[in-house]
């Protein structure tokens, strides 16, 4: 299979004021640093981090909908996309869609359903109206939703429902790519797992590559063909889905595994739960070396002194550590001695 | 021993604009000293309905306890008075909820919030107060609490905040302290850190919990025993492990199952989630006599729609209400 999605070097800065003795100054506060990965057509990257490690904001830089600067290069089948306009970035937007955490928030309340899915197919293509119509209906069945219910307003469906609106809004220009952010979060778990089915369905049919990004590791897993774990802005692992759930390896991977509440009584009794202390460090001031380093159970003097590089210790999976040797995982090393 | 708290027979009522509609429909429900329970179930299905009106917090004008008892240490509190049940509150049953920006006061320290519960329930002075605060901020592990103290809610993590409230709701020493999601706002890493802190207060004091969660991890990792609640009525009850391992209930099948739990070892293979069709009934469809459940449940029957099961004991500590418990 070939890459669908390459980013190599994608920064974004926003500019913020920081108050600081008696003037504010402008700053920027780097919520995405230098981040590298592609995806397969097909497949399914998943991103996970604590709040504010800049899974959005990397999300939404690939899909052109970011409002800080930024650098690098961004490639859709082989285009850059983030130095397009205009007419370009119309056609790209047919490619990449996106599908919100917040079913409430994300549709316009004063729309009925069919114009809400139809809406990208308004703007972005110039498709006539019975064609439009005719993909409407197609996806409503698509996405488990009943003709008659095409003239509702949001307000009269149930939240896994308007997440059906969205998924259908997102699939009306056949994209490439869909950048899914936590898109079952606002869910019960019941109708979390209807449309966590419902999108694996739809992968599989129109050949769907998944940006997925989620706090659950359980849905991750289920999920994913790989995952790329961020903090502060960095990818601090990337890995194919067997290995980072198997065999993980940065100092904070395991933390985060080992972290879920699990089920099953053997499991819990066997985990042994890396609690990692503390907050994560002010994104406006960073350390210099690696930025896990102030709540990492093996931190080091020299992870202090520089920050570690993203390398690959297979060719399908990455890792930035000063302390993962091989194969073998620094909490591993330490719990062995 | 006696339990520390009894609800029986329970029946809250709503007044919607719909109807008047039972939201806690004829609950029973024990809580042993020292014991951590866990209310389960979908968002709707009353767990926070049942820890409001165990606080005396029903929204007034709006709820009100039509028939059944809480009975707390002995006391009834469906009968006692407002002055009463502030008492209790203050002193003796504290509830943490899920976003504690919003249960925080924006325009005081947290020292000042803390301390403001001392001198209000223990009659504690400013200065014995304000070193209390800061003894209670070292409890919940905030770092560097004699300069914390002094800080304002917006200036702490989601994490920190949570940490706070949980210090202002131990600040009396409680006998039971409800938390009402207390983490579903937190990162997993800072989850763990409070459940950790839950865990060790509850081992030092003594306290009862009662945890309201829709995630059967938590509720695995945090209480002895947990009740399953659908649609304003006990599904099922028992010990964790027990109704994890064999769930006497269809609902709690399915919640077991529909949800992708982590694997340590995972395998290539993946199937489809199991689904639980449809949702949970609206409030105006709940306490007719009929298995609420049945819409949505694989077994239903003819008999399911003719009339409620009964809770149906399993042992002295587990019951299930579905007419065909005995077969599952
Ligand atoms: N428009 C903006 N202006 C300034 N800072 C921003 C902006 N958007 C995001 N940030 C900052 O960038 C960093 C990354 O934010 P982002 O929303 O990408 O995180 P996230 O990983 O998606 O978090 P969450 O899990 O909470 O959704 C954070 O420090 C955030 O405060
Ligand atoms: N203040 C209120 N006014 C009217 N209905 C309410 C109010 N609070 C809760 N409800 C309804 O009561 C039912 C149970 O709610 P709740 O106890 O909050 O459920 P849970 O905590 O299990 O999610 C729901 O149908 C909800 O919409
Ligand atoms: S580089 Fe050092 S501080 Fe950073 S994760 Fe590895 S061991 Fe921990
Ligand atoms: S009583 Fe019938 S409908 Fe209700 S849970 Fe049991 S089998 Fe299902
Ligand atoms: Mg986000
Ligand atoms: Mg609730």
């Amino acid at each position: 299979m070939t890459d669908l999605l390459d980013v190599h070097n994608l920064t974004v800065r926003f500019g913020v004021r920081r108050k600081g003795g008696m003037f504010a100054r402008q700053t920027y506060l780097t919520a995405v640093d230098d981040i590298s990965f592609t995806v397969r057509k097909g497949e399914t990257l998943a991103i996970v981090g604590e709040s504010g490690s800049g899974k959005t904001t990397a999300a939404l830089a690939i899909a052109r909908l970011v409002s800080g600067v930024t650098s690098g290069k961004v490639e859709l089948e082989g285009r850059d996309i983030l130095p397009l306009d205009r007419d370009d970035l119309k056609d790209m937007r047919q490619k990449v869609q996106v599908i919100f955490q917040d079913p409430y928030s994300s549709l316009n309340p004063r729309k009925r359903a069919e114009d809400i899915v139809r809406e990208p197919l308004d703007s972005l293509t110039d498709k006539s109206d019975p064609e439009k119509r005719e993909i409407v209906d197609q996806l409503f069945k698509a996405v488990g939703l009943r003709p008659e219910q095409k003239r509702l307003f949001p307000h009269q469906f149930s939240g896994g429902q308007r997440q059906r609106i969205g998924i259908a809004r997102a699939l009306s220009t056949q994209p490439e790519v869909i950048i899914c952010d936590e898109p079952v979060s606002a869910l019960d778990v019941a109708v979390q797992a209807q449309i966590l089915n419902l999108l694996r369905r739809l992968q599989a049919e129109y050949g769907l590559t998944y940006l997925f990004i989620s706090h659950d590791l359980g849905v991750v897993q289920h999920m994913c063909d790989s995952v790329a774990v961020m903090y502060m802005g960095k990818i601090v692992e990337h890995a194919d889905r067997m290995s980072l759930f198997n065999k993980p390896l940065h100092p904070y991977t395991e933390a985060l595994l080992s972290a879920v509440p699990s089920v099953d009584p053997r499991l819990r009794e066997n985990a042994r739960r890396i609690l990692i202390p503390g907050d994560p460090p002010d994104p406006l001031n960073l350390p210099k070396g690696c930025r896990f380093a102030s709540r990492c159970p093996v931190a080091a003097p020299e992870c202090r002194e520089s920050a570690p590089s993203l390398d690959a210790v297979t060719p399908s999976h990455r890792v930035a550590c000063h302390l993962v040797e091989g194969e073998t995982s620094p909490l591993a090393t330490l719990s062995a001695s | 021993m006696a339990p520390l708290l009894k609800v029986e027979n329970l029946r809250i009522e709503l007044a919607t604009r719909a109807g008047v509609a039972p939201v806690i429909d004829n609950l029973n429900l024990e809580l042993a000293h020292g014991e951590s329970i866990s209310f389960v179930g979908e968002s709707g299905c009353g767990k926070s309905m049942t820890a409001l009106a165990i606080m005396g917090l029903l929204p007034e004008g709006i709820g009100r306890v039509a028939s059944g008892s809480i009975q707390f240490d002995g006391e009834e509190l469906t009968t006692a008075s407002p002055r009463r049940l502030r008492q209790i509150r203050g002193n003796e049953i504290s509830m943490i909820f899920q976003e504690p920006m919003t249960s925080l006061n924006p325009v005081y320290t947290v020292g000042e919030q803390i301390a403001e519960v001392l001198r209000a329930h223990q009659g504690l002075g400013q200065k014995a107060a304000w070193a209390q605060a800061i003894e209670l901020l070292d409890a919940v592990q905030i770092p560097n609490p004699k300069s914390r103290v002094e800080a304002y809610p917006f200036q702490m993590s989601g994490g920190q905040r949570q940490r706070v409230m949980i210090a202002i709701a131990l600040a009396c020493t409680p006998k039971i302290l409800i938390a009402d999601e207390p983490t579903t706002a937190l990162d997993v890493t800072v989850q763990a850190q409070i459940f950790d802190l839950l865990r060790d207060l509850r081992a030092q004091t003594g306290t009862s919990i009662i945890m309201i969660t829709h995630d059967m991890g938590a509720v695995a990792e945090m209480s002895e025993r947990m009740i399953v609640m659908y649609a304003g009525r006990k599904a099922e009850e028992g010990p964790v492990d027990q109704v994890i391992t064999h769930a006497r209930h269809p609902y709690t099948s399915g919640l077991i199952s529909c949800v992708p739990h982590i694997m340590a070892n995972l395998t290539e293979e993946r199937h489809d989630l199991t689904e639980v069709p449809g949702i949970v009934p609206g409030l105006s469809e709940f306490g007719q006599d009929l298995c609420l459940f049945a819409p949505r449940c694989p077994r239903a029957s003819d008999k399911c729609l003719s009339a409620r099961p009964p809770d149906v004991p399993f042992g002295s500590a587990r019951s299930s209400a579905c007419w065909h418990a005995e077969d599952l």
